[in-house]
């Protein structure tokens, strides 16, 4: 029995201890296996953001394409940019030569209406004296014919003086800057009117119809221009009348407003209505109706400045109509 | 008027330096006109300078008739020297030319000249600018005593 029980006992021993053995090997087997799933879970894990990872790539990848083509767009967009600037320069760069050009040509038409105004004059001047100085001093040497060629002389010289003078004018109010304003063409009118029956006090049996608050935007000096000519050549051609009637005036003509003076004088032929704004033409002969023939052809370069037309209408011995539009919005237009 | 101090025509085209004198002549103006013929001798006569040292400097002519278009020195310049200089600021300076351009006009005045008158070509206005001159210059303007 004490064999058995020590053999027991024994095997009591042995076997508690194998038992314990198994347990703590059991228990590592049990560890390692969770420690596997961690790690297979960490594995996972890692994956995973890998995997991510990967698509964030992508997604930078793709990115970083649209910036590049972007920055491609930019640099057509900004070499569109330097080639319109380079146009624009360009642009510029001929405007500033032409303007250097009008410059040029208008010193130099300065420089010649100079010298047309100092030295053309001049000689003028010595013909007129002289022949004046042989009337006055060699009066007795004269016959009657002799004296009459000499006021002959002088009269084409005084006439010539004018001319020039007239040139000059014309030349003058064509060059320069528009200075504009606010004017007053009815008061403009009735200043010039006045002005006009100033300069003939003796003259009677004019009528002028001034229309009421005509305002327009323009230059004041050079509208004063047009209204002298346009009323003045109005009151030179009415002066055969014992009645006459000139009217200043203003009537619509589709969508502009058209100025104008009419008179009720010697008219003139419809046919030659463009030759009116000819410089020195004139449809008059000297002895009927003096004149330079300047007067017209100051009126079309002053409306054109404005921007305006001008145009005629009339009838021998009926009267003559001149209408004129002003359109300062406009540039200037060239002959 | 009765010691008739002299009058400076300065002027180089000899025609008009005819009619002027003709026009004094027919103004009975006493008044001697002596002529230069171009800026800067008018400048050497009235500083007794050059072919002119030999005259007195304080004969000063009672009046200046100032052409501007003038061969070597132009009118505005003998303008500009006789207004800087003690010795001819006070003489009347007349401006007797044919321009009639804004610019002239506006550089005489801005010169101190006293007066711009344009020749006309018409000779009977010239003989009657010429004797409201000479009213108004040599008579009724009261000058620097000399």
């Amino acid at each position: 029995m004490t064999q058995i029980d020590l053999d027991s006992g024994l095997e009591t021993a042995y076997s508690s201890e194998a038992e314990e053995y198994a347990r703590a090997m059991l228990n590592i087997l049990e560890d390692f296996a969770s420690e596997k799933e961690r790690l297979e879970e960490s594995q996972r894990a890692v994956l995973n953001i890998l995997e991510d990872f990967g698509a964030e790539k992508e997604r930078l990848e793709e990115v970083q394409r649209a910036m590049l083509n972007l920055l491609e767009d930019f640099d057509v967009e900004r070499s569109k940019a330097e080639a319109s600037n380079l146009e624009l320069r360009e642009a510029f760069e001929s405007l500033r030569r032409a303007k250097e050009a009008a410059d040029a040509a208008n010193r130099e038409l300065q420089a010649f209406s100079y010298s047309v105004s100092h030295d053309l004059r001049a000689p003028l001047r010595a013909i007129d004296g002289f022949s004046l100085a042989l009337v006055k001093g060699y009066e007795g040497d004269l016959d009657a014919k002799g004296k009459d060629y000499l006021h002959r002389v002088r009269a084409a010289t005084q006439r010539m003086a004018q001319l020039i003078d007239d040139l000059l004018k014309l030349s003058r109010l064509t060059r320069g800057e528009l200075n504009l304003t606010w004017v007053d063409l009815s008061a403009l009118a009735r200043l010039v009117t006045e002005e006009l029956q100033h300069s003939q006090p003796g003259r009677r049996g004019v009528t002028f119809c001034i229309a009421e608050g005509l305002v327009a935007r323009g230059d004041p000096r050079l509208l004063k221009v047009v209204l002298d000519n346009l009323l003045g050549n109005a009151w030179k051609f009415t002066s055969k009348k014992v009645e006459a009637k000139i009217e200043f005036g203003a009537t619509r003509m589709g969508s502009r407003l058209a100025y104008f003076v009419r008179d009720d004088g010697a008219g003139f032929e419809m046919t030659y209505t463009q030759k009116l704004f000819e410089t020195f033409h004139r449809l008059h002969s000297e002895r009927d109706f003096p004149g330079t023939g300047v007067g017209l052809s100051l009126v079309l370069r002053i409306v054109r400045r404005h921007g305006g037309e001008i145009w005629a209408e009339g009838e021998v011995g009926r009267g003559a109509t001149f209408y004129f539009t002003l359109d300062t919005l406009r540039p200037e237009t060239e002959t | 008027m009765t010691d008739a101090r002299s009058i400076l025509l300065v002027e180089d085209n000899p025609d008009d330096v005819e009619l002027t004198l003709l026009a004094f002549e027919m103004n009975n103006i006493p008044n001697p006109l002596v002529v230069v013929e171009d800026g800067a001798e008018a400048v050497q006569y009235l500083f007794a300078d050059g072919p002119y040292a030999d005259r007195d400097l304080d004969d000063r002519p009672v009046l200046i008739l100032l052409d501007l278009k003038l061969p070597r020195m132009g009118g505005l310049e003998v303008l500009r020297r006789l207004r800087h200089d003690q010795r001819s600021q006070g003489i009347p300076i007349v401006v007797l030319t044919s321009s009639l351009e804004a610019e002239d006009v506006v550089r005489s005045y801005e010169l101190c000249a006293n007066s711009y008158i344009r020749k006309p070509v018409d000779f009977d206005q010239f003989v009657e600018t010429v004797r409201q001159l000479g009213s108004y210059w040599l008579v009724l303007n009261e000058g620097v005593e000399n």
